[in-house]
């Protein structure tokens, strides 16, 4: 590259810099006349500086997952026909999923089913929970003769949110430890 | 008899459109969703390549559809795009100058890497012919001379629109650091 470089010069070179076409001469003449003209350094930027931008392009292209079907999307688009085997499957899944969310509606909350003292006692020991769970409801332990009786709040994840004691038994230290035992558990799905 | 013909005809070049979706779909739907900066528009752009090339093959069984007429094809069909947008937009800006471009939420989350948005929020800041020179040598991998074919100009002319899509670029990752 012979000849002074001016910054129209200059804008080419960068080009080809950024395409990596540049020859070792035209790199020379591009960093001599960054060398004497800041306002090309500020705008166009040093060789390194150009090679840097463009390797974004680059990592931009191998960053990329996306794996388009036309064949797929074609299939898609196409007017399908539906069966009318899937037609009665959606009907029947809608009727179903009705009954369902009325039943759900209608069936009282709160069960409280009852358990003695030591079944309340082994159950804590083992580590295992057979009350129902389900958030908002709640559940009640029946501790022998004398019995407490508990509301115990649940998230859908199984821990427990609060314990209340709805019926006490007549000593408070039993009621107390019946729920920190019960608070300490988590409730796994029926 | 010319019915036979006509069929093996529609058969052959069905079979070569085939053959061209299966090998270079995925890279013209990302060439093109970078230029567009939209998935589902860069799917029916790509479509439309593929469908240009059918019936270029079915007018013309012994024309041979290389690479550089696909991305010619997807060149002018994304530019035309973008035109076709810019005359339409009013308000607000889809493109938007000042971030990266809604259509890259839907993006999957390995491409919202820094470099991605940095490239598409550039991208959204040039010319369209600026945006495809950028992306046929730095992206597709072409040199400018190829670019310059596929685009109908020269490698001159390449060069200076990636330079230009560079600058803008900077400028874009000089925002990203300061801010």
């Amino acid at each position: 590259m012979n000849g002074r470089v001016d910054c129209a010069d200059a804008e080419r070179l960068a080009g080809t810099i950024a395409v990596s076409e540049a020859t070792d001469a035209e790199r020379d003449a591009y960093r001599a006349h960054l060398a004497g003209c800041g306002r090309c350094l500020r705008d166009l930027g040093g060789e390194r500086d150009i090679e840097r931008v463009m390797g974004t392009v680059a990592q931009a292209r191998d960053a990329e997952r996306w794996q388009p079907d036309l064949r797929a999307l074609s299939r898609r688009s196409a007017p399908a026909r539906a069966p009318v085997w899937a037609a009665a499957l959606a009907a029947g899944i809608v009727i179903a999923v009705g009954i369902g969310l009325t039943e759900h509606q209608l069936r009282p909350t709160a069960a409280t089913p009852s358990i003695s003292a030591p079944e309340a006692r082994a159950l804590a020991a083992l580590g295992t929970q057979t009350m129902p769970q389900r958030e908002g409801r709640a559940e009640s332990l029946a501790v022998g003769t004398a019995a407490t009786t508990l509301n115990l709040r649940i998230d859908a994840r199984g821990v427990p949110l609060q314990c209340t004691v709805a019926a006490s038994s007549g000593n408070r230290a039993k009621d107390s430890a019946i729920c920190r035992a019960a608070m300490r558990r988590r409730y796994s799905s029926p | 008899m010319e019915a036979c013909h006509e069929a093996e005809t529609t058969a052959r070049a069905q079979a070569r459109t085939e053959a061209l979706v299966l090998e270079y779909q995925t890279k013209l739907a990302r060439y093109l969703r970078r230029m567009v900066g939209d998935a589902e528009t860069a799917l029916d752009l790509t479509q439309e390549v593929f469908l240009s090339a059918y019936r270029m093959l079915s007018a013309d069984p012994a024309r041979e559809l290389n690479a550089g007429w696909l991305y010619r094809a997807a060149t002018n069909a994304g530019i035309s795009f973008l035109r076709r947008k810019r005359i339409l937009r009013i308000l607000p800006l889809d493109r938007d100058v000042d971030g990266p471009p809604a259509s890259l939420r839907t993006w999957s989350v390995d491409e919202r890497s820094a470099a991605s948005l940095d490239l598409q929020a550039a991208l959204a800041r040039l010319a369209p012919e600026q945006s495809a020179a950028l992306l046929l040598t730095s992206y597709a991998g072409y040199s400018s001379a190829e670019a310059a074919t596929i685009l109908g100009t020269t490698p001159e002319a390449v060069r200076q629109r990636v330079c230009r899509a560079m600058r803008v670029l900077r400028g874009v990752m000089k925002e990203g650091i300061e801010s």
